[in-house]
């Protein structure tokens, strides 16, 4: 009895010491990594929306894929358009897609902030590159009616990603009609 | 025990996982970029060092029956030291390895030289088997990411290396296009299929140049 | 995955579209390493289903009321590896005395199951997925039996494997990998598969 007493202190103590060490990395790294995470939530904002504030409109709808839509405003307070938040379903899991809608419900850009989807394929959506970047430009002006060209639409889907494509396009069409139910 | 030694273990004749077979599930769901290859390879190889040390310092007052208890506590320490600093300083590569990341304090090949090496071994001879170890893991990652990124996408150098902006360090480089920008690529090769597939083939030719090399030995001896 | 997915959803993603094994390579090394023969195989998935299931549930209770309200996220992975480790001594104490035909069975590949990946890959996902306590707990058994299926499917081939010609420097690891990889292909077929929600 006596040594499992001994043995639990010394790992006890063990545990005690690393998760004081980690206590101090985190405390450390805490901020930046905060600032990081913010930092890339207002940058996607502003990719798809430039505008000063942005205010909760508090969306109520049906559509659980759309999390949050905000009234994108301008300096003088005048509502340019939204964004919106929207979760999908993916091919690997949820992909969180940014929307911007103008005033007149077309889109005016993409962003995608959170996705697992297939390295090299479904993650081009999302990635830096040239053809990342292509991809995205394809909503740039599209209303609620979009598609991908294969439906008749004008969206260019990913080589070997139909169900990515699929699932952004079903993002973006979310986020427009929760934007048109708003008024 | 002599560095010319380990250094040959660690990459070759004992590498972990061409020969010793473990830490194969990051090495195949990883492999499909330079970037993530060499992120991930220069982070085991980190941790692995810093465990080593620690485990050799400690080996003669920890309690032979809870040892494995406190290596995993000083491993899955190491791992989320490395995890925030990543998240914090270069957040790409932190974004591509996503769950892999902390998924390093399962991987066998540290608990496995924790086990195997540090407890019966010096502080100096761990940190170099750390090193090598690390190392040679390193390189079977980084050949993996070559095979399957040249023939997957037809490119080399994902992330790392970009074509126009020279060498990016935070994974926005396109690779450099070695069959033209026309080039479909063998896009079964990055998925899943590709990365048991690359591997099995990988550890074969291993297999053989050993086999290889152990019978000229043979059949040297056999001469004298 | 979104927040609200369904039993159904969480299964079909977990057992085939999402296999552990054969698209995100969580567990290989059991996977590998215990598929020589059906038998050990089904012994190994249901110890894993079953921790996997467990260790979802406690590690969800243990992050929502301890470590978040603490702020102390940061020790996810060392709470969890712990509590995987104790939780799986505890499983072989508990089959020992409580159903000692059960431990005899399972009784070897329990301590294997603490460095087994998907394991500490579930609950690490569940806390990534924003996951509730119910759908936490099914995605671990979910996973867990989507690792028996792979498992027991890739232990019936190797058992064949015996019986075919390879070339000879493929002895051994390297066919077992080939054949995992035909496998993950056929997986592969699945992840057309329209979920539906």
């Amino acid at each position: 009895m006596k040594k499992i007493i001994k043995l639990a202190l010394v790992l006890f103590l063990i545990s005690a010491i690393v998760a004081g060490v980690l206590g101090v990395v985190n405390e450390l790294t805490k901020d930046r990594i905060e600032q990081i995470k913010e930092k890339k939530t207002r940058e996607a904002y502003a990719e798809v929306l430039k505008a000063e504030t942005y205010d909760d409109a508090k969306y109520k709808g049906k559509d659980t894929q759309v999390q949050m839509v905000s009234v994108a405003k301008d300096k003088d307070g005048n509502a340019i358009g939204y964004v919106v938040e929207t979760v999908v379903t993916g091919s690997q899991g949820s992909i969180t897609v940014i929307v911007g809608v103008d005033n007149d419900l077309k889109c005016t850009g993409i962003s995608i902030t959170d996705s697992s989807e297939t390295s090299g394929l479904g993650a081009v959506a999302s990635s830096p590159s040239d053809k990342g970047v292509a991809f995205r430009a394809n909503f740039v002006g599209q209303g609620k009616d979009l598609d991908l060209t294969k439906n008749g639409g004008e969206i260019d889907q990913l080589t070997g990603a139909t169900i990515t494509s699929t699932a952004v396009v079903t993002a973006v069409r979310s986020a427009i009609t929760a934007c048109e139910s708003l008024g | 025990m002599n560095i010319k030694k380990q250094f040959k273990e660690g990459l070759i004749t004992n590498n972990p996982v061409l020969v010793q077979l473990i830490g194969m599930c990051a090495t195949m769901a990883i492999t499909t970029t330079l970037f993530n290859g060499v992120g991930m390879g220069l982070s085991v190889l980190i941790i692995l060092t810093c465990c080593n040390v620690v485990v050799a310092a400690i080996r003669k007052i920890i309690p032979n029956e809870i040892r494995l208890a406190i290596f995993v506590v000083v491993i899955a320490g190491f791992v989320t030291i490395v995890d925030l600093l990543l998240q914090a300083f270069v957040p790409a590569l932190s974004e591509a390895l996503g769950v892999f990341i902390p998924l390093i304090v399962v991987n066998c090949i540290i608990i496995g030289r924790a086990e195997a090496f540090c407890q019966k071994n010096t502080v100096a001879a761990s940190f170099f088997d750390g090193i090598f170890q690390g190392l040679g893991y390193t390189v079977v990652l980084i050949i993996m990411c070559l095979i399957r990124e040249l023939l997957g996408f037809g490119t080399i150098g994902g992330g790392l290396i970009d074509a126009a902006k020279g060498l990016t360090l935070d994974g926005t480089g396109s690779g450099i296009a070695v069959f033209g920008a026309n080039y479909q690529g063998a896009m079964i090769l990055t998925m899943p299929f590709g990365g048991f597939l690359t591997l099995g083939v990988l550890i074969a030719v291993m297999q053989y140049a050993l086999k290889k090399s152990a019978d000229k030995k043979a059949k040297k001896e056999a001469e004298k | 995955m979104t927040t609200d997915a369904s039993i159904i959803t969480i299964a079909l993603t977990a057992i085939l579209i999402n296999n552990f094994i054969f698209s995100q390579f969580l567990g290989c090394c059991p996977f590998l390493g215990c598929s020589s023969k059906v038998d050990t195989a089904i012994g190994m998935g249901l110890a894993v289903t079953f921790v996997m299931g467990l260790a979802s549930a406690i590690c969800y209770i243990v992050d929502i009321y301890i470590l978040v309200p603490l702020n102390l996220q940061f020790l996810e992975t060392l709470a969890f590896i712990l509590i995987i480790a104790s939780l799986v001594q505890f499983v072989e104490m508990f089959l020992k005395k409580a159903i000692p035909s059960l431990y005899s069975a399972l009784g070897i590949y329990l301590p294997l199951i603490t460095t087994n990946c998907a394991v500490l890959g579930v609950v690490l996902l569940n806390v990534q997925y924003g996951f509730n306590f119910i759908q936490s707990t099914l995605y671990g058994v979910f996973g867990g039996l989507g690792f028996l299926v792979a498992i027991v499917l890739f232990a019936s081939v190797r058992e064949r494997i015996d019986h075919a010609e390879y070339p000879e420097c493929f002895e051994g690891f390297p066919i077992c990998l080939v054949s995992a990889a035909l496998l993950a292909l056929a997986f592969m077929g699945f992840s057309g598969m329209k979920i539906p929600l």
